[in-house]
């Protein structure tokens, strides 16, 4: 029977040990958290072309120093909070032409000099959409240049962007344990440093982990008397968010989709 | 140009994270009328938690050009 222990975690990474599982299995879990969980992203914006009016006859041109097709990538890039209950675009119950169900509106209007950052771009609605980073600049304006635009944003998958990318540094390996004799120049100085890595520690013996990242360990590998065991069927799994969901969203997300994913191969299997 | 929003590599949000560099880097050159050390360089980064080396290079192979070319519409 397989489990997941959750060793490290912080506001936007994690680190948990999967035991009971193959290789294969494990694979499948980090290419879910890649590629399969659904997040909100802007993936249609509208500028507004030609001079912007404002105050006393201020004129500001509306083309900026970057292509439009550029502050449009990079717009589409800002991680937003995600509502795992919206609908999909394509499942939605408005088919696809977009509703509150499935869309949320951004408005963006600033005026030069600026550096218009993350923060300027305003939800029309409902203030929890707002961007999550506050601080990421989009593009910088002169004191001749404004910007005024409107952008939806809408779920979708990895799979079709990276802008719906929520994990980076999906990463897992086997979980080890390095056993070294106690006789071992320097090993009281490692044992103090990596008390959280000591899995036994007998009188002749001290076995480490590799489970926690830690410099120390390092100079174990230089040792004659290392023992080094690998067990395959337990995972040492790390991902970081980038702050559109939680490590623990992401996750259980995760496993349910790989449930649901395979339980449709085994219905779809003929005979069984 | 401008520093792109997320790590070419990897995806992960560093435009943020470039911001805050640049802040304590312009910090560093003001107190001590110096350029920051490599150490410096390297565990401000590590206090931002950019600790992948693809991440790294993005923030430290930035090339602020988009202010040079501001003045020219």
């Amino acid at each position: 029977m397989s489990s997941i222990k959750i060793l490290e975690e912080g506001d936007n990474w994690i680190r948990f040990l999967v035991e009971g599982i193959s290789p294969a299995y494990a694979n499948m879990l980090r290419r879910t958290l890649i590629n399969d969980i659904p997040k909100l992203a802007i993936s249609k914006v509208n500028f507004h072309h030609g001079e912007i009016r404002q105050g006393d006859d201020k004129v500001y041109s509306s083309s900026t120093s970057l292509f439009d097709e550029m502050i449009a990538s990079r717009l589409g890039l800002i991680p937003l909070p995600t509502d795992l209950n919206m609908n999909f675009r394509d499942t939605c119950s408005c088919g696809g032409k977009g509703c509150s169900l499935c869309t949320v509106t951004y408005s963006l209007f600033a005026i030069g000099p600026k550096v218009v950052k993350s923060q300027d771009l305003i939800p029309v609605g409902d203030e929890k959409f707002s961007p999550v980073d506050k601080e990421i600049p989009i593009v910088e304006l002169n004191e001749r240049q404004a910007i005024m635009l409107e952008a939806e944003a809408w779920l979708g998958t990895a799979k079709e962007h990276a802008r719906y990318q929520v994990t980076s540094g999906t990463s897992y390996k086997y979980h080890r344990e390095l056993t070294v004799n106690k006789r071992e120049p320097n090993i009281q100085r490692i044992i103090e440093n990596a008390k959280k890595n000591i899995v036994k520690e007998t009188e002749n013996e001290v076995t480490f982990t590799t489970d926690y990242p830690n410099k120390y360990l390092a100079q174990l590998y230089r040792m004659d008397s290392l023992k080094v065991t690998e067990d395959d069927s337990k995972f040492v799994f790390y991902f970081e968010t980038d702050g559109s969901l939680t490590p623990r969203q992401v996750l259980s997300y995760a496993l349910n989709r790989l449930k649901t994913r395979l339980e449709k191969l085994r219905d779809s299997v003929p005979g069984e | 140009m401008i520093i792109p929003v997320r790590c070419f590599s990897c995806g992960r949000v560093i435009a943020s994270d470039y911001v805050r560099f640049k802040d304590k880097m312009d910090k560093i050159r003001a107190e001590n009328k110096r350029e920051p050390t490599p150490e410096e360089i390297s565990t401000t980064l590590d206090q931002l938690g950019v600790t992948r080396y693809c991440c790294r290079r993005m923030i430290i192979s930035q090339a602020d050009l988009l202010q040079e070319i501001l003045p020219f519409d």
